[in-house]
């Protein structure tokens, strides 16, 4: 299905949008847990908030007063979180992921405890960065690069990644530049296991053919250019956490004008933040994932455009 | 048994019989007239010719005048002593073109009234043509689109929909094939070629027992055989389309053939002034229909007839998507004897998609597809003045293949894909229509159907809570043409006609519909990614009961026909999808499947002109559609799910159709369509929420389809100009200019509200705006032109 996005976003058929401002129903307000932890010996964050109603764009607020307690399952060990400004935290030394080890997460408030599980799974390493050399054709009108990773879907079925790039320090945050595999593919239902990753995979998402300096513009631009950088990250991710980023693919990306017929119908993503109480009847939204990670980085250097140019006219 | 002894005592009381039968024809084409009448004067005796041109009439030993009519054809008395059987086949002559005669249906006058059939809607390919059309472009889906209880979701959506029933519970048959897809460039245009096409019905309702497989409409196309007179070229130069039809006798009166093709040339003209499309993009769709028929003997006569289509929209060598149909069918009309006449079909039709994306050295191409061979042997018997007997069969095989997947990395190639899926799908039906008093006729049948999932992977999936992807439990092979599982249901089906005058009737039908394939589609329209997909052991058919009661008027010598009729619809096991499904190319579809139930019910009211230089339509129907899925709005119930009751995408409260035809004089011909539609049902948020930098949109108590976008209302014109150039000075043939305006007065009619965040590349330091956007897929009004001839 992200297919069909990514062939219509090129539909530039005219369609007319206007913005409009509908009243909405009463909000509902409820907890969202924002926890993907990683095997970085970095800081690790986790965001609880509040959900606002839909046209508030102000920040969204930190829920304080909760204890947040992450804890290794399998090798039975505790990480307590300590209440920042705005998020909660753990500084460490060590990494607390560490792969094959399952983790749980509490969320104590003063009325109801919450929980989470997740699994931290292996991440292939990244071989390399390529730049490719590309004639004018129907999507920019002049000679330009564009990019692609090149990693191998180790195998056994099940692996789930959500891959992020960064252009010259920019991190790729656009709804249609979320980028998730399900073992060399991109969706459970489509199996291929075991190999460098599908083409769209390894370059769909990294390449931007928008101008970020005008939003409004349809006008396409080389999504690489000499001096350009590509840094890409690798994180595993379990898979109800794969499920859960592959439905908010479909409620993020909203492609506007033609492509809207191949919207899905608005609905609420999943979670898997439950309270401990089964009878509970109090909504949480968000998630919590331990994530592996594998990284890979290079620049468009003048170099490395003349042997993209040179391949490109040798073949 | 019931039917036997009816049959048998109506024989027990005949005096001597004979039957007259025979096929009706256009005499300037040599066309089949279908539903012509065959009246016997100074009696209330007659029937219709069939959709060959075939009839059939048992009567005592005596002296007749037969009354041979078809509206817009000068009628042909003749006398008969009827002492054996006679074989009476006509040509019925077109009538010299009368201002006043101008007629929108080629029917007998009466056939409103006095037809058993209601919740049916027909249009001849002529009133088509008339109608102002999106970008010039005659359309036989949008027409019926004007059609009381027809709706669509909007521009740019395929299909329509009937009585509340989805896109997918539709059977579109063209020349007795299954189409699957039957739009062009994404729901535009449909891929029926107009100038091939001769005669269109849609059964809404008290659909007879030969139809079958689909919930809630049969949508039967009939293409021209061809003129089995003379040559005909016609054809028609438009703002997408060039169309060119070429008819004629392969051997007069006993073969013809009829090939037209339609090819849109935007493409053509783009490249003559850019060379973006140069590097291999190509945009464009096209069709080619064609048939052909040879009449063997008085007995036998046989048809070939082929569809190919196909949409191609690449935007660069290796970047975009296509898809198509292709149908072939076969059929041989065969007279056992003069009462029995039979005809069996076979045909064989597919509908594929692909995407490719990549580029020069790596591509991924994705694509699904699905075939059908089937076998059909249809037989009418006409018993005697009272009842005729309709009875056959059906085996369609099908061959679904979900998904094919090549992956190209640097020139190295793999290939995977989903594993292979049949199914067998066969019927007996047998039905009667039964003219219990001179004005109490019934038609009443049954439907027996029987599905067999065959073998392969057998996947069984767990139980979980409403909404939920459903765990896989097991996974095992079955022979490859084992039944994995298989689905026995009996429909019954029963219409009767009531008339309380020469000019008024009641009439009412039940009927249950069965439905083992099922078109997923998880979108905001359907598109032509969608699939299909059989019942499975998992997926179980669908299931629908149908009443409708309706009163029939005619006014005014039949110049006026007015109707109004009520409809109620229960519909099992109708097929929904989990909250963020993924239901494109998906090995474990079924897990992201829901079955619910649905209901549909409304009145339509409808008047019709007939006659005079103002003809046309006017509907409106009030009607409810609605769904109960467990998973889906189900509120605050977190812990079991159950779902509440929610209208879905088509439901259309208030609907308003009119169409208009003004004859101004013998060359100029005005006309306008106006449409109004309720808003369709869309689902708003009430939360934002923020997980990894996205906003999220988050709707508080679970709600589905909660909110209604603005009405919908449009109005087209256009406007005929006859014998441009072609009918002067002595040149033979026909033409006209068709000007529309499509949307005359600019109405930017909403086709969706969609959520999102703002455009453009977030900041890491400020929060995210959201949006909601209105969006108009035409927003402004269409003028077209377009040229037709013929000669």
């Amino acid at each position: 299905m992200k297919y069909a996005y990514l062939i219509s976003g090129l539909l530039l058929l005219a369609a007319c949008e206007f913005e409009i401002q509908p009243e909405l129903a009463e909000p509902e307000e409820l907890m969202v847990v924002d926890a993907f932890l990683n095997d970085r010996a970095d800081r690790q964050v986790i965001n609880i908030t509040r959900s606002q109603p839909y046209f508030d764009d102000s920040e969204p607020e930190m829920i304080s007063g909760l204890n947040v307690t992450l804890y290794d399952l399998t090798v039975d060990l505790e990480y307590p979180f300590t209440e920042g400004d705005r998020y909660y935290y753990l500084d460490t030394n060590d990494p607390v992921g560490v792969v094959g080890h399952n983790y749980r997460l509490v969320v104590e408030s003063p009325s109801e405890t919450f929980e989470a599980h997740a699994t931290m799974n292996r991440v292939p390493s990244i071989d390399s960065i390529g730049y490719e050399f590309n004639e004018a054709n129907f999507l920019v009108d002049q000679d330009h690069f564009t990019a692609q990773f090149y990693a191998v879907d180790p195998k056994g079925v099940g692996d789930c990644y959500w891959i992020k790039g960064w252009k010259n320090g920019v991190y790729f945050n656009k709804p249609e530049e979320l980028n998730m595999a399900y073992d060399a593919s991109v969706s459970p239902g489509q199996p291929i296991d075991g190999q460098l990753f599908v083409f769209p995979v390894r370059a769909g998402f990294i390449n931007p053919y928008g101008d970020d300096s005008d939003p409004e513009s349809t006008e396409m631009v080389p999504p690489y250019e000499v001096g350009d950088s590509l840094y890409v990250e690798i994180h595993s991710i379990d898979r109800a956490a794969f499920d859960f980023l592959y439905a908010l693919y479909f409620q993020i990306n909203r492609a506007g004008g033609f492509g809207e017929i191949f919207s899905s119908p608005l609905s609420n993503v999943s979670t898997n933040i439950k309270s401990t109480n089964p009878g509970s009847k109090t909504n949480v939204a968000g998630f919590f994932n331990m994530s592996a990670i594998s990284s890979a980085g290079r620049r468009l250097t003048a170099k490395v455009a003349d042997q993209a140019q040179i391949k490109y006219y040798n073949q | 048994m019931g039917l036997v002894c009816l049959i048998h005592s109506n024989l027990l009381l005949a005096q001597e019989q004979h039957t007259v039968s025979g096929y009706l024809k256009d005499a300037s084409n040599g066309e089949a007239l279908i539903g012509a009448t065959i009246r016997i004067q100074g009696q209330s005796l007659g029937t219709i010719s069939n959709v060959y041109g075939f009839y059939s009439i048992t009567l005592p030993k005596d002296k007749y005048v037969f009354d041979f009519r078809y509206v817009g054809y000068d009628p042909q008395l003749k006398a008969v002593e009827l002492s054996q059987n006679m074989r009476i086949d006509l040509e019925l002559s077109p009538a010299e073109q009368q201002l006043q005669a101008v007629v929108i249906s080629g029917k007998a006058e009466d056939d409103h009234v006095s037809n058993i059939e209601m919740s049916t809607e027909e249009l001849d390919i002529k009133s088509i043509q008339k109608m102002p059309a999106f970008a010039g472009e005659v359309d036989i889906i949008k027409s019926i689109q004007l059609l009381p209880g027809v709706t669509t979701v909007g521009e740019g959506a395929s299909g329509f929909n009937v009585r509340g029933g989805g896109v997918g519970q539709n059977l579109v048959l063209l020349d007795e094939a299954p189409v699957y897809q039957s739009s062009h460039m994404l729901g535009f245009f449909s891929v029926f070629n107009p100038d091939a096409v001769k005669d269109v019905k849609l059964y809404k309702g008290g659909v007879p027992a030969k139809y079958g497989g689909r919930l809630s409409s049969i949508l039967d196309i009939r293409m021209k055989e061809g003129n089995s007179k003379e040559y005909d070229i016609s054809g028609g130069i438009g703002t997408v389309f060039s169309r060119l039809a070429v008819e004629g006798p392969i051997k007069k009166d006993k073969a013809s053939f009829i090939v037209a093709a339609r090819r849109s040339y935007a493409d053509v003209i783009a490249k003559t002034f850019t060379d973006a499309l140069d590097d291999g993009s190509s945009l464009y769709f096209y069709d080619l229909t064609a048939k052909t028929n040879y009449n063997i003997n008085e007995n036998n006569r046989i048809y070939l007839s082929g569809y190919w289509g196909r949409d191609v929209l690449e935007f660069a060598e290796n970047q975009g998507f296509d898809w198509g149909n292709r149908t072939a069918s076969f059929r041989w009309n065969h007279l056992y004897s003069e009462k029995l006449f039979s005809n069996l079909t076979m045909f064989y039709s597919n509908y594929d998609y692909g995407f490719k994306f990549g580029d020069k050295d790596d591509l991924f191409e994705i694509g699904s597809e699905v075939s059908t061979v089937n076998i059909k042997p249809e037989f009418s018997w006409f018993v005697n003045t009272n009842n005729e007997v309709t009875f056959g069969g059906e085996a369609i095989l099908y061959l679904f293949e979900p998904g094919t997947m090549v992956d190209v990395s640097a020139g190295e190639r793999t290939t995977a894909g989903l594993e292979d899926r049949r199914a067998l799908e066969s019927a007996v039906y047998v039905s009667n229509d039964q003219k219990l008093t001179p004005s109490l006729s019934v038609q009443y049948g049954l439907r027996l159907s029987y599905f067999n999932y065959l073998g392969g992977t057998v996947v069984v999936y767990g139980d979980t809570l409403p909404g939920s992807p459903k765990p896989v439990v097991d996974e095992y092979k079955y022979r490859k043409w084992a039944s994995i599982a298989d689905y026995l249901n009996l429909a019954p089906r029963f219409s009767f006609n009531y008339k309380l005058s020469q000019t008024a009737s009641i009439k009412g039908s039940y009927n249950r519909m069965n439905q083992y394939i099922h078109l997923i589609s998880n979108t905001v329209a359907t598109t032509p990614i969608d699939v299909w997909q059989p019942s499975t052991n998992n997926i179980k058919p669908q299931a629908a009961d149908q009443v409708a009661i309706g009163y029939f008027q005619n006014l005014a010598n039949n110049q006026y026909e007015l109707s109004a009729e009520t409809y109620y619809k229960w519909m099992y096991n109708q097929v929904d999808y989990i909250d963020g499904a993924d239901v494109f190319v998906n090995k474990y579809l079924e897990s992201q499947l829901l079955s619910g139930k649905g209901r549909a019910y409304g009145v339509e009211l409808y008047g019709k002109k007939n006659k005079g230089k103002l003809t046309g339509w006017l509907s409106y129907t009030l009607g409810w559609t609605e769904r109960k899925v467990d998973g889906i709005n189900y509120g605050g119930d977190q812990l079991n799910r159950k779902g509440s009751w929610y209208p879905t995408r088509f439901d259309q409260r208030h609907n308003i159709k009119m169409a208009a035809f003004y004859e101004l004089n013998d060359r100029i011909t005005f006309s306008a369509n106006f449409a109004y539609i309720s808003g369709t049902p869309t689902t708003f948020p009430t939360d934002r929420i923020t997980v990894g930098g996205y906003v999220i949109p988050y709707i508080n108590n679970n709600e589905r389809n909660n909110y209604r976008i603005p009405d919908y209302h449009r109005l087209d014109v256009g406007m005929t100009l006859n014998n441009v150039w072609r009918g002067k000075k002595g040149r033979s043939g026909e033409d006209n200019i068709a000007i529309s305006v499509y949307n005359a007065y600019a109405r930017q009619n909403p086709f969706s509200i969609y959520f999102s965040q703002e455009r453009g590349r977030p900041s890491m330091d400020n929060p995210v705006a959201t949006n909601a956007t209105q969006l108009s897929i035409i927003g402004t009004f269409i003028p077209a032109i377009s040229y037709n001839f013929k000669f």
